[in-house]
């Protein structure tokens, strides 16, 4: 390579680095992050909430510093791209409340709480929302569990025995279509305690989605390899357990999932109705109260907890599933 | 001990309302420790007749004989190895095999049984893919490891239905120079029989030939193979006995496929 070459590729070099760290930076996220500061700090036409800009402006640096968490640790670049569409959606979002509520007090400000004021509501509940979310969670895991330990060993016997199967599945199709919900009044007043109804009603709504799906799954399931199992004599125990169940664990898993879903209705439906703690009890009381920054609040906390859950449950799901590729 | 004996067996299957005969009258003498393949058209009835004598199924007509017993469903007196999905696909390959030692109930160790599954899977030539999954495999190396299990589990018997035709050229002819060796090195001949429609694997293979037909739906002919044991394929295949007993195969097959058209016509 002679001087000239060398000097022009160093030229190329520098201009070439300079032209990425610019479009790096000045991403549509972080525009969208120095807009949505400007218009923070903009002054605005309601009065009742300009003291909460400041936790506005908390909130606006939360979403840009996880946005660049997600830069930093995310390898792929079709993965980076999205996290900047998001968070452009985010901030745009946010910026909308911000201008409807503070801004141009478009919006009755009784009934939409200025998002300064919700986040500054949400950190001093925290301890709150804690103590719902273990009650919540109490109940959840007693119902769910309780749904799946009975739901899985009954569907794999009626599904495996046809005479059994042809008898169940009719009541099966009357029985499991029925809401749940219907049976709350009824069963508040049946059973002793709130908490065992609650439990009753989650039981009830987890339960069928899981003993339908694993039942059809079991009537299903390939014959190959229930030929294969039967050729090495296996008894009915082992057949039912340590074939069908692993061989049927997608039908199994998609069940669960559903079952999990209803079960966070059902419980936010039954601490609405009658309960004195829990997630749902939360927003119902403080919905009577008109209380609407803590409701708000209430709401977005559910929203991440159920997030959660259902991310380390999906989790759970690869790991089970892991020797299919 | 591993003799077989089919005696007027038929089978049928309803379809809509009427009976589909797949055997009929079938007279089948297999003795103890020989090696017979069964080969015919699609449509013979010979992965039924396997079936059936793996009790996975049960005859219309006529007794299937172990040792002059009956047979009355599966039994680890039988080994069964299938042509798609023998293994467990979550299992590994290992825990594959454990499982079948397992069903035996014979009162060995966990340790006991790794250590077996551990020497067939060397036999076969897998040593170290023991912690892989069946789909992590390739379909020749999925037939080893069923072949490893039923050997491990020391059948009398072994049933194979085409076990090797989903593999290419190749690794077919390896998987069969396996089974011989592993049959031949056995403390006790295992009686096999070996479903096919490739001729030349059968001739290779077996001390006898049961040739099915489609058309009467039962025997048509059993014709021993009387190659001197170990058989070296090349030298084999290219000798004038090896080629007249292939066209006599061939064409008992091409006939009955003949016989079948023109009853059809």
């Amino acid at each position: 390579m002679n001087v000239y070459g060398q000097v022009k590729t160093l030229k190329c070099f520098d201009y070439s680095f300079i032209r990425t760290l610019a479009g790096k930076t000045f991403n549509g996220a972080n525009i969208f992050f120095i807009l949505s500061m400007i218009l923070a700090l903009m002054p605005g036409k309601r009065i009742a909430g300009m003291e909460y800009e400041l936790y506005l402006i908390g909130l606006l640096m939360f979403i840009e510093a996880v946005y660049l968490l997600n830069l930093i640790l995310r390898k792929d670049e079709i993965k980076k791209r999205s996290a900047g569409d998001i968070t452009v959606i985010v901030f745009i979002f946010v910026m909308f409340c911000e201008l409807m509520t503070t801004k141009l007090n478009l919006m009755e400000h009784l009934l939409f709480p200025v998002p300064g004021k919700v986040v500054a509501v949400f950190i001093n509940e925290l301890p709150e929302f804690g103590r719902c979310l273990l009650s919540s969670l109490q109940l959840l895991g007693a119902g769910y569990t309780l749904a799946l330990v009975t739901a899985i060993p009954l569907a794999l016997v009626i599904g495996w025995r046809k005479r059994l199967f042809a008898a169940v599945n009719p009541m099966t199709k009357v029985l499991g279509p029925i809401p749940p919900i219907v049976y709350i009044p009824y069963a508040i007043v049946i059973l002793p305690t709130f908490k065992c109804s609650s439990i009753f009603i989650i039981f009830v709504g987890a339960f069928w989605p899981i003993f339908i799906n694993t039942v059809n799954g079991t009537f299903n399931i390939e014959k190959q390899i229930i030929d294969s199992a039967k050729v090495l004599n296996v008894n009915e125990r082992t057949m039912l357990f340590e074939i069908i169940l692993p061989g049927i664990m997608p039908s199994v898993i998609s069940g669960a999932t559903l079952g999990l879903v209803f079960s966070f209705i059902l419980l936010t439906a039954a601490e609405m109705i009658g309960a004195s703690s829990g997630l749902g009890w939360y927003v119902k009381y403080f919905s009577d109260f008109a209380d609407y920054p803590k409701v708000v609040a209430g709401i977005i906390f559910i929203g991440i907890v159920v997030t959660a859950i259902t991310y380390f449950f999906e989790l759970f799901e690869k790991r089970l599933l892991n020797w299919r590729n | 001990m591993g003799k077989i004996r089919l005696e007027e067996v038929s089978f049928a299957y309803q379809q809509q309302n009427s009976m589909v005969p797949v055997i009929r009258d079938v007279n089948i003498s297999i003795e103890d420790g020989e090696f017979v393949s069964i080969i015919g058209p699609s449509g013979c009835g010979k992965s039924t007749m396997l079936s059936l004598l793996a009790g996975l199924a049960f005859p219309c007509d006529g007794k299937i004989l172990l040792d002059n017993k009956r047979v009355k469903g599966t039994g680890n007196e039988r080994g069964v190895v299938f042509q798609h999905y023998s293994l467990f696909p979550w299992m590994t390959v290992r825990k594959n095999i454990i499982f079948g030692l397992r069903q035996l109930n014979d009162l060995k160790s966990k340790k006991e049984h790794e250590k077996i599954a551990d020497t067939y899977l060397e036999l076969v030539g897998l040593k170290d893919v023991g912690d892989n999954y069946p789909n992590q495999l390739s379909g020749g190396m999925q037939q080893r490891v069923a072949i490893a299990r039923a050997f491990a589990m020391n059948s009398d018997i072994l049933l194979m239905d085409e076990p090797f035709s989903a593999v290419d050229a190749k690794n077919r002819m390896g998987l069969q120079e396996l089974l011989l060796s592993l049959w031949n090195n056995g403390k006790k001949k295992k009686t096999v029989v070996f479903v096919t429609h490739d001729v030349d694997e059968a001739i290779i293979l077996s001390d006898r030939i049961i040739v099915m037909s489609a058309h009467t739906k039962g025997v048509k002919e059993s014709i021993p193979v009387s190659f001197k044991r170990p058989r070296n394929r090349s030298a084999l295949m290219r000798t004038e006995e090896y080629a007249e007993m292939r066209n006599r195969l061939v064409n008992l097959l091409f006939d009955d496929m003949l016989e079948e058209v023109d009853i059809a016509v």
